[in-house]
């Protein structure tokens, strides 16, 4: 036997088996056409004795058929001498073509890396790791927090313009801040000239980003916000003129930020103004409005730090956020945050701490290095040894009498360190910090700070399964963990890329960015809804016939975007209309996303179906292509026109796939309204699908596609996959072989719940260290 | 004629340094740029509260010859450089109370805005209408590029309560737009040197965590110790790069002990903002607002001793009652009004300690001293406590910065300060028709100070 063959650098095992087949579409795609031949040829001639993925035969062929001659020098071996007992039946293009097929499937370097399962690997912590990290450690001196069922703003009312207990009037619980009292009298038993109005409450923040906070008010106000020594906007002086505050600031997602507003109007010798103040924001992406109640909890939480600094942008080739690049515009951003963090730790966490331990000795320092040892031990998930001790505590302590510089110094050494920045470097840890690492990892994107969860660890009560599973029941319903999920979903539905949505204001005039945001609010109290309720079932993404709309929506999309209810909050549920509605599939945040200026985009739409929702793999385009211009073909609908640009047999090779399913959504056009017709033609949204065990189901319209996903195998597995991956950020496949079947399984048994899905893949992912400690 | 000299961000390119080590590295004097033709000239406007006691305050005799009261007393050494001005009033109507206008307008030259403010008997008032004097100044430095500077204006406070309010607030942005001091040394510390500050910090620190990378790296297997490797190799490069540029400053600072002591000042460590470390705080903020004058961080400056109607209990004088409330006893309480000269006396030590420091530096790049170049305008929001006048405030000059003909007492005939505003604006290099009230500026700048 004579083909050039290096030593096997590993036997193909039945797991590399099975991986090869999980490895979805590219290849079925590509070997279908440019290696039919050579696949043909090798399974009839050549698989008898060097097995069907090259692995050998140990009666005929042993060694595997990998190595790194090149395709040519292959063809030319297997011209010459295969098969061994015919060596003239496989020649010229016929050997070419077993050459490019062995290359390609398992005989080449990129062949053998694609098939090699993946491992687990090292990261550091992504950007959203490290902001949610400093929030919690921030957190662990300031206090838990909790979910909390009661929303709006606590508020006081008094007699007179100030706290005065005996003049106390109303307390209540207002839904949110928007009023107009004018020269009336906020509520009975009290003077319009004089009154004081004392807010306070925790605004919650569903995503990360820049927020505009926004005061108007005609009297004296002032805000804190996060912290009751933080005044934010401070306008103890009433002064004419001076109506309007803005500030803008940025919050992380999942996270509640305690604030208190006093309003005050003062009696005066001279003109009052009339009374209004309203508390609005401006949230990343939307436009300004009161912020709704259910943002805001009718209680105080605990101080909250939100990290300003800037962080630069993940690697997400992978679909999901992974912390696996290192660059200087990362390291000097971590040092930002260090320094930003180390600013708070000393105004504000060690006099909280000092106030905490009064009592407590100070000899040589010892509040100060019990307190950075704190800090420091929870930066790292785990005990500090006597070493680290030294190095990160007492030789920072030492080198400076200053206090405020010793947090400083230990704030930038650990918070640079990679025991803070490497979040699963813990192997010298108990298993069930380990295994409490990993789940507020994986469930938080954070670290473990909850007094429970410390306790859970303290007593080794995460060390089985079974109480890994517990705990993430306990976990999965915190406001972190939410945040996490909508960031999910965005990315999964491919709404969160950008968040204006731009049209042809000829073509759709009213579709501004008051509308986009209206949908973006209607979009996410949908998905929470199908979340978080006790009802439950990812299926309703696709079938439920309601959502959530405004007047505003409702004006615009017309009667199927009716509220039930006339009156009622701004956002409130819609009526029924299975006609028009499939979930969020066709949601118009998703349609008007996934389509051009003027026209939808059937091509963005198919790939979406096809690389999200059924979580396809999809080769790139062979170049890059400008759609054809709508303007040149008045005569063709956009289904016409994309068919018309995509016939050739090599685009097809994609596109067929692609544009089958894109086809079905063309009901629904660039803003996402339903339409019958497109350029006085009868829309055609008929398309099919091919699974992955190669059945083909056709759709005559986007209700027959939405009814099949939400049945469908593929698509259930790969949600599963894409939300193992989003949370846990290492590929499922790293966690056996079967980890993907066994978890699409059990939430196919739970009726679809989210949550459970969710439990179970924290749950299996902060047990690998147990299954790792097994073996071993 | 000459070819104008190149700018510092010229210098600082053909250098090749990045913006932020150009900050590092010319937050020293021998460094900032020196070849800056004009002179640069600088003001700081020092506040103390309450007004004073005019007989142990104005000297008797005018002119060159005039006499160094009491209270001036500490300013003796710097009668040469030294004028008072008498007779210059605040003539400032409209609502709020004295104490309001009194600081609301001194810098200002307008009325305040009507409020819900109320203190004592007059109408209650909101914030300036307008734009206050160091501001104006400001905004014209920092649009011309031969005189900007990193912060255009600094705003120290001494214990100025944390509160923002017409007492509270000397300086303005524009109308309605009150400037809050910083009263916390250490936070004003950050903000001139923390990127420095923190690099120095981060660069001590580096190596620790280099070494610390290695113990790290027996935790995990092999193959995942190629990101450790990467990142520590990233942490050696940056630690590299940080000696070097602390390595440059200090060869740049040695030369250079014998001006400024250190070009990052030091503080005494875990010094509270409370009223019984105001001495201290008030030379920590000296130091910083000289130090930053040294580096041209900025050539505009307030220096806010605690507010109108400022309550500082001196017990470091022997003197357990509040500012405030001492200030409106009547003349005849004798224990008052000695301890009222006292504190006067106190906040003119500040004044002269501020001009001592700015004299003992020498200007960079230039002759004489930076005290040569600047003028401090020592004010107080009344002329007297006691009546709540506005009229004859306390206006003491230290300093060559505006170039007046200094080393003299003026007498004024009760003139508007709008016009003394007009003054400073115009020997700053701007001359203005108004500022402020145009009502009150009709005259023009004063006359004869120059």
């Amino acid at each position: 036997m004579l083909l050039p063959s290096a030593r096997p650098l590993f036997s193909l095992s039945s797991t590399l088996l099975l991986a090869l087949i999980l490895i979805p579409s590219y290849s079925v795609c590509a070997e279908d056409t440019e290696f039919g031949l050579g696949t043909k040829i090798y399974s009839q001639g050549c698989a008898e004795c060097h097995g069907e993925q090259g692995e050998g035969v140990q009666s005929e062929y042993a060694a595997a058929l990998i190595g790194d001659a090149s395709i040519g020098e292959l063809a030319e071996v297997i011209s010459d001498t295969m098969p061994e007992q015919d060596p003239d039946l496989c020649v010229g293009e016929d050997a070419v073509a077993v050459a490019r097929y062995i290359h390609h499937a398992f005989y080449g370097e990129a062949a053998r890396l694609r098939n090699r399962p993946p491992k687990l690997a090292l990261a550091r912590l992504t950007g959203e790791q490290l902001r949610q990290s400093l929030a919690d450690l921030y957190g662990s001196f300031a206090g838990n927090t909790w979910a909390h069922e009661d929303h709006g703003v606590n508020a006081i009312y008094f007699d007179g313009d100030r706290w005065n207990d005996k003049k106390r009037k109303i307390e209540r619980v207002d839904s949110v801040i928007d009023f107009d009292f004018g020269h009336d009298s906020p509520g009975e038993g009290i003077e319009p000239e004089s009154f004081y109005i004392h807010w306070t409450g925790t605004l919650k923040a569903d995503r990360t980003g820049d927020y505009e906070l926004v005061l108007r008010s005609t009297c004296s106000c002032t805000l804190d916000f996060g912290h009751t020594q933080r005044k934010l906007i401070d306008n103890h002086v009433q002064s004419e003129g001076r109506t309007e505050f803005r500030k803008r600031i940025r919050l992380t997602a999942g996270r509640g930020y305690p604030f208190e507003l006093s309003f005050i109007q003062r009696e005066r010798k001279t003109d009052q103004p009339p009374a209004l103040v309203s508390f609005c924001w401006v949230p990343p992406g939307g436009v300004e409005e009161v912020i709704p109640q259910r943002n805001l909890l009718a209680t105080s939480f605990p101080p909250a730090f939100s990290l300003q600094t800037k962080l630069p942008p993940d690697d997400s080739s992978y679909g999901y956020e992974r912390g696996t690049q290192i660059s200087r515009i990362w390291d000097d951003s971590t040092t930002q945050a260090a320094v930003e963090f180390s600013q708070f730790a000393g105004d504000e966490l060690w006099p909280l701490y000092q106030q905490k331990h009064k009592k407590d000795s100070n000899e040589n320092r010892a509040k100060l290095r019990t307190f950075l040892g704190e800090l420091a031990e929870t930066a790292f998930r785990g005990s500090l040894d006597e070493i680290a001790r030294k190095l990160y505590i007492d030789e920072q302590v030492d080198a400076t009498e200053d206090d405020r510089e010793a947090i400083r110094r230990v704030c930038l050494l650990a918070l640079k360190s990679p025991r803070f920045l490497y979040p699963t470097l813990d192997s010298n840890q108990t298993a069930s910090r380990r295994v409490a690492n990993r789940l507020a990892l994986v469930l938080y994107d954070s670290l473990p700070v909850d007094d429970w969860l410390l306790a859970k660890i303290q007593k080794d009560e995460l060390a089985t399964e079974a109480q890994a599973n517990q705990t993430a029941w306990s976990m999965v319903s915190d406001y972190r963990t939410q945040g996490k999920m909508r960031s999910f979903l965005y990315h999964w539905f491919h709404v969160g890329g950008t968040d204006e949505i731009p049209k042809d204001s000829e073509a759709y005039p009213g579709f501004d960015q008051a509308v986009v945001s209206d949908l973006r609010a209607s979009f996410n109290a949908f998905v929470d809804e199908v979340v978080w309720s006790e009802t439950s079932d990812f299926r309703q993404f696709f079938i439920a016939d309601w959502t959530f709309t405004t007047d505003r929506l409702a004006t615009f999309y017309g009667d199927a975007w009716k509220p039930v209810e006339a009156e009622g909050p701004p956002l409130r549920r819609s009526v029924s209309d299975a006609k028009v509605r499939m979930g969020v599939l066709n949601h118009p945040l998703v349609m008007s996303s996934l389509s051009y200026y003027k026209t939808t985009s059937p091509i963005h739409r198919g790939v979406f179906l096809n690389r999200y929702i059924l979580g396809r793999t999809l080769r790139p385009p062979n170049a890059a292509f400008a759609p054809l211009n709508p303007d040149l073909h008045p005569q063709l609908t956009t289904r016409e026109r994309v068919s018309l640009q995509t016939e050739d047999v090599n685009c097809q090779v994609c596109h067929e796939r692609i544009n089958a399913l894109g086809f079905t959504l063309e009901n629904f056009d660039a803003v996402g309204r339903w339409r019958e017709t497109e350029n006085d033609r009868p829309v055609n949204a008929s398309g099919n699908y091919l699974t992955r065990d190669s059945k083909t189901v056709t759709f005559e319209g986007a209700s027959d596609l939405a009814n099949y996903l939400a049945k469908s195998d593929d698509c259930h597995k790969a949600f599963v996959e894409a939300a193992f991956e989003y949370f846990v950020k290492q590929p499922v496949t790293a966690y056996g072989s079967d980890t993907l079947d066994r978890l699409t399984d059990k939430f196919r048994n739970s009726g679809f719940k989210v949550r459970d899905l969710l439990v179970a893949i924290a749950a299996t992912a902060a047990t690998e260290p147990l299954k790792t400690q097994e073996e071993a | 004629m000459n070819p104008q000299p190149p700018s510092r961000r010229d210098f600082l390119k053909k250098l090749g340094v990045g913006y932020a080590a150009g900050q590092f590295l010319f937050g020293l004097p021998s460094l900032g740029w020196a070849a800056s033709q004009s002179r640069k000239q600088r003001i700081v406007f020092l506040f103390s509260p309450n007004g004073v006691i005019p007989k142990h305050f104005w000297p008797d005799n005018q002119g060159r010859d005039f006499d160094v009261k009491r209270i001036l007393e500490p300013l003796a050494s710097f009668k040469d450089q030294l004028m008072t001005l008498h007779g210059v009033c605040n003539k400032i109507q409209g609502d709020g109370d004295g104490h309001m206008r009194g600081i609301g307008c001194l810098l200002t030259g307008v009325e305040l805005f009507p409020g819900d403010i109320q203190g004592g008997s007059d109408t209650p008032a909101g914030w300036s209408m307008g734009i206050s004097i160091d501001q104006h100044l400001k905004n014209k430095f920092q649009s011309d590029p031969e005189k900007q500077t990193r912060f255009g204006s600094l705003e120290f406070g001494v214990m100025v309560p944390d509160r923002a309010d017409t007492w509270t607030r000397m300086s303005y942005a524009g109308a309605n737009q009150p400037m809050a001091p910083i009263s916390d040394p250490y936070q004003m510390f950050d903000k001139l040197y923390g990127q420095a500050k923190n690099r120095q910090l981060l660069a001590s620190v580096l190596d620790d965590l280099s070494e610390d990378f290695k113990r790290v790296e027996n935790l995990i297997s092999s193959e995942d110790c190629h990101i450790l490797k990467e990142h520590v190799e990233m942490v050696r490069a940056v630690e590299k790069e940080l000696k070097t540029e602390l390595a440059q400053s200090q060869k740049a600072e040695e030369s250079q002990t014998t001006d400024l002591g250190h070009a990052v000042p030091e503080m005494p460590p875990n010094v509270e903002t409370e009223n019984d470390n105001m001495p201290q705080i008030a030379k920590m903020q000296i130091e910083l607002l000289v130090n930053s004058f040294a580096s041209d961080f900025s050539r505009i400056a307030t220096y806010q001793i605690t507010n109108s109607v400022g309550n500082a209990r001196m017990k470091w004088l022997g003197i357990d009652e509040g500012h405030h409330g001492l200030s409106h006893e009547p003349d005849s309480n004798e224990k008052a009004y000695e301890e009222l000269i006292k504190i006067n006396t106190w906040y003119a030590e500040q004044v002269a300690y501020l001009a001592k420091r700015l004299s003992e530096v020498p200007e960079p790049g230039g002759s004489g001293s930076l005290l040569d170049n600047t003028t401090i305008v020592w004010t107080n929001e009344l002329g007297k406590g006691n009546s709540h006048t506005r009229d004859n405030i306390p206006f003491v000059m230290v300093g060559s910065g505006l170039g007046w003909d200094m080393g003299r007492a003026m007498k004024f005939d009760r003139v508007a300060h709008n016009r003394l505003l007009l003054s400073i604006t115009e020997a700053m290099g701007y001359p203005e028709k108004k500022f402020g009230n145009p009502d009150y500026c009709g005259d023009g700048p004063l006359t004869g100070l120059l």
